[in-house]
């Protein structure tokens, strides 16, 4: 049996948004209940190693205190030796150090959209099970730990196929010069703010154009505001943008927790994998990547909006259980 | 959050002001100019600028034993604090209290306090006071990590919370307690967790990103103004120097100081300037030059004040008792 990896965002779930919005707090120590149960639920089902990505908290060590307090620790918990920054850099390298491992092959995250952004930033083959921890959570859903846990170690086993669980989701990248810059999995906000400061953006006012790999009612957050206008599955090759107070219509739409706004959006253009956008800005401004403000940029600079399915591998975790139930996974 | 360039300015004004006042108490400390304790702020700098650029004049502040940048961001005066430090006469508490009780009421600055965790409940009767008298006022709570330990913290945030009062709850968490590393001293990483508890927001933030502090506190103080009660920010942050002017540090991890020293808030301030012509590097270095010099002159203002007389020892220290007990 393979070996799985985990990388739990210590800093998510604590941002600015709790206080400008209606979001929940996430501390560190429900983090570690989910990995604990990740862990339970994977060695169960015969995950003999799990890497955990190095954290402040230490909650790799932690939850192998915890599990051998109560002995029921069986498999073996390596924490990831490696330089900590306690920035998104420990995620992406963590990542980039569980996707060229032969041993890992099935990652969990536990974050928001950034932080599957960071891991998205390292990894092209090793498959993920996102679990939201976060707080505009479009790419992880709310998931049990347990069945995180079994779901990777079904992925991990190699015995099934994977044509039937995982899907390579889309990404936006931008380009400045010809050179790939920065990407985002579910949406790019360009606004007019002129500093990233406490990174989440919300403020509707500052908001020139959003530009979406997908887009529903149902998810919180930017892309929203395209998916009250039209749906765009992660399924469908191409993604869309829309300008913001513009067009005939308002539109109500969920931008963040708690927060329905009625916002003015033009009719959504459709970017088709062969598409770009072209983005000349007329002053400075930041762009916020999956719902926070990452990318500076100045007046008259030109920036190129590309929407392609070069995002992870992301684990369906239902549909990877039935496949393992189809096929007598879960018998003794 | 819009912000115009001269507010920018203003800020960075403020922690070159905070910097090199605490640089130079430091070396002034080392040749035995300034008697007692000295808790330095430098690294910190970001902090109290950010959060008291958003406060008025009339707003208040509750500071701490490492308060001197506290008090230069609220509008304290330099020749005053430097009088203080160095205990004459013309130091704003008379030279009797030294570094670590400087006041300023005019200016809302409503003291340092050499005793760990004092300052939440102080702030607490502020924002009871502000609620009384029904005015848009708030108060910023600055305190240190490891006085979240300390039962006053869990007393203020209850009260402020249960009575909506409008305190603004600053944690500056450098990682430490005196000499305790924070992952020693508690079963959390982020302060801010403990909010949740008392039912009001509560936040982590880069402390040492002046526009994450200005940003987060303006969000904060507007909610307060609009009696929607307090709030708990955590900013990440770090003291370069020791608990206080003397302590050897023998107790941070090898390579962990200049990690932080790579995280300067004043370095990334004056990047962002040139990058979007906010100053020019002449313009920054003019304005280093005349900080420098402002600090001198309050050394100097300091120097020359006299040493308060014998007779003035008890004056300002008790309240005057007359006959009967009755305060007068």
């Amino acid at each position: 049996m393979a070996s799985i990896g985990i990388i739990a965002n210590p800093a998510s779930g604590k941002d600015i948004r709790r206080l400008v919005s209606h979001a929940t707090v996430i501390d560190n120590n429900e983090k570690i209940n989910i990995v604990e149960r990740i862990v339970l639920g994977a060695q169960a089902l015969g995950v003999k190693k799990v890497f955990v990505m190095p954290d402040s908290y230490n909650m790799g060590y932690r939850v192998e205190d915890k599990l051998n307090s109560c002995n029921e620790l069986k498999c073996e918990i390596n924490v990831v030796n490696m330089q900590r920054f306690d920035g998104m850099e420990d995620t992406v390298k963590a990542a980039d150090y569980m996707e060229k491992s032969n041993e890992i092959k099935c990652i969990i995250t536990l974050g928001g959209d950034g932080t599957n952004r960071a891991v998205a930033k390292s990894i092209k083959n090793t498959p993920i099970i996102t679990i939201s921890t976060g707080t505009n959570n479009v790419y992880p859903t709310m998931l049990e730990g347990t069945i995180a846990g079994m779901a990777a170690a079904a992925v991990a086993s190699g015995r099934f196929d994977e044509s039937k669980y995982k899907i390579k989701d889309k990404r936006i990248e931008i380009y400045k010069d010809e050179e790939l810059i920065d990407i985002a999995l579910i949406d790019a906000v360009i606004s007019n703010d002129v500093f990233i400061g406490s990174k989440a953006i919300w403020n509707m006012d500052t908001i020139e154009k959003i530009i979406v790999t997908r887009s529903h009612p149902a998810s919180i957050g930017f892309s929203s505001l395209v998916g009250c206008k039209e749906i765009i599955y992660p399924e469908d090759d191409f993604g869309a943008y829309v300008d913001i107070n513009s067009g005939n219509e308002k539109i109500k739409a969920p931008i963040a927790a708690g927060v329905v706004e009625s916002i003015q959006v033009s009719e959504p253009v459709i970017l088709g994998f062969n598409d770009e956008y072209e983005f000349i800005a007329e002053d400075r401004g930041i762009i916020a990547l999956d719902g926070e403000r990452e990318v500076e940029f100045s007046k008259d600079q030109k920036l190129v909006f590309k929407i392609r399915r070069t995002g992870p591998f992301h684990v369906d975790v239902i549909k990877a259980l039935e496949v393992a139930q189809l096929n007598g996974f879960f018998k003794l | 959050m819009k912000i115009t360039n001269e507010q920018l300015k203003e800020m960075y004004f403020t922690m070159l002001k905070i910097r090199k006042f605490e640089l130079r108490a430091s070396e002034l400390f080392a040749e035995g100019k300034i008697p007692g304790f000295v808790h330095l702020y430098i690294g910190e700098e970001a902090v109290a600028t950010g959060a008291c650029a958003n406060l008025r004049e009339d707003d208040y502040i509750t500071s701490t034993h490492r308060g001197h940048g506290h008090i230069i961001a609220k509008g304290g005066e330099l020749n005053y604090m430097m009088a203080e430090l160095f205990g004459k006469e013309d130091g704003y508490c008379k030279g009797k209290g030294g570094s670590m009780h400087i006041a300023d009421a005019t200016r809302g600055i409503l003291g340092a306090n050499g005793i760990v965790g004092a300052g939440h409940n102080i702030a607490v009767g502020s924002g009871l006071a502000i609620q009384h008298k029904k005015t848009d006022q708030v108060c910023v709570c600055f305190f240190g990590d490891a006085s979240t330990n300390q039962s006053t913290f869990h007393e203020a945030l209850n009260l402020a919370s249960v009575w909506k009062l409008p305190v603004i709850f600053v944690c500056e968490n450098n990682g430490y307690g005196i000499s305790v590393s924070q992952a020693r001293h508690q079963a959390i990483t982020d302060v801010s967790v403990r909010a949740s508890a008392y039912n009001m927001p509560g936040i982590t933030i880069d402390g040492n990103d002046l526009f994450a502090v200005y940003e987060a506190v303006g969000e904060a103080a507007a909610r307060a103004r609009k009696g929607q009660g307090p709030t708990l920010i955590e900013c990440k942050t770090y003291r370069w120097r020791g608990h206080f002017e003397g302590d050897p540090v023998v107790y941070r991890p090898e390579g962990e100081l200049e990690a932080w020293l790579k995280k300067d808030p004043i370095p990334r301030v004056e990047k962002y300037f040139v990058n979007n012509g906010v100053m020019t590097e002449e313009e920054i270095k003019k304005l280093n030059d005349d900080v420098d010099k402002m600090v001198e002159e309050a050394i100097d203002f300091a120097d020359k004040s006299p040493v308060p007389s014998l007779e003035s020892a008890l004056k300002d220290v008790y309240s005057d008792i007359v006959e009967e007990g009755r305060v007068r």
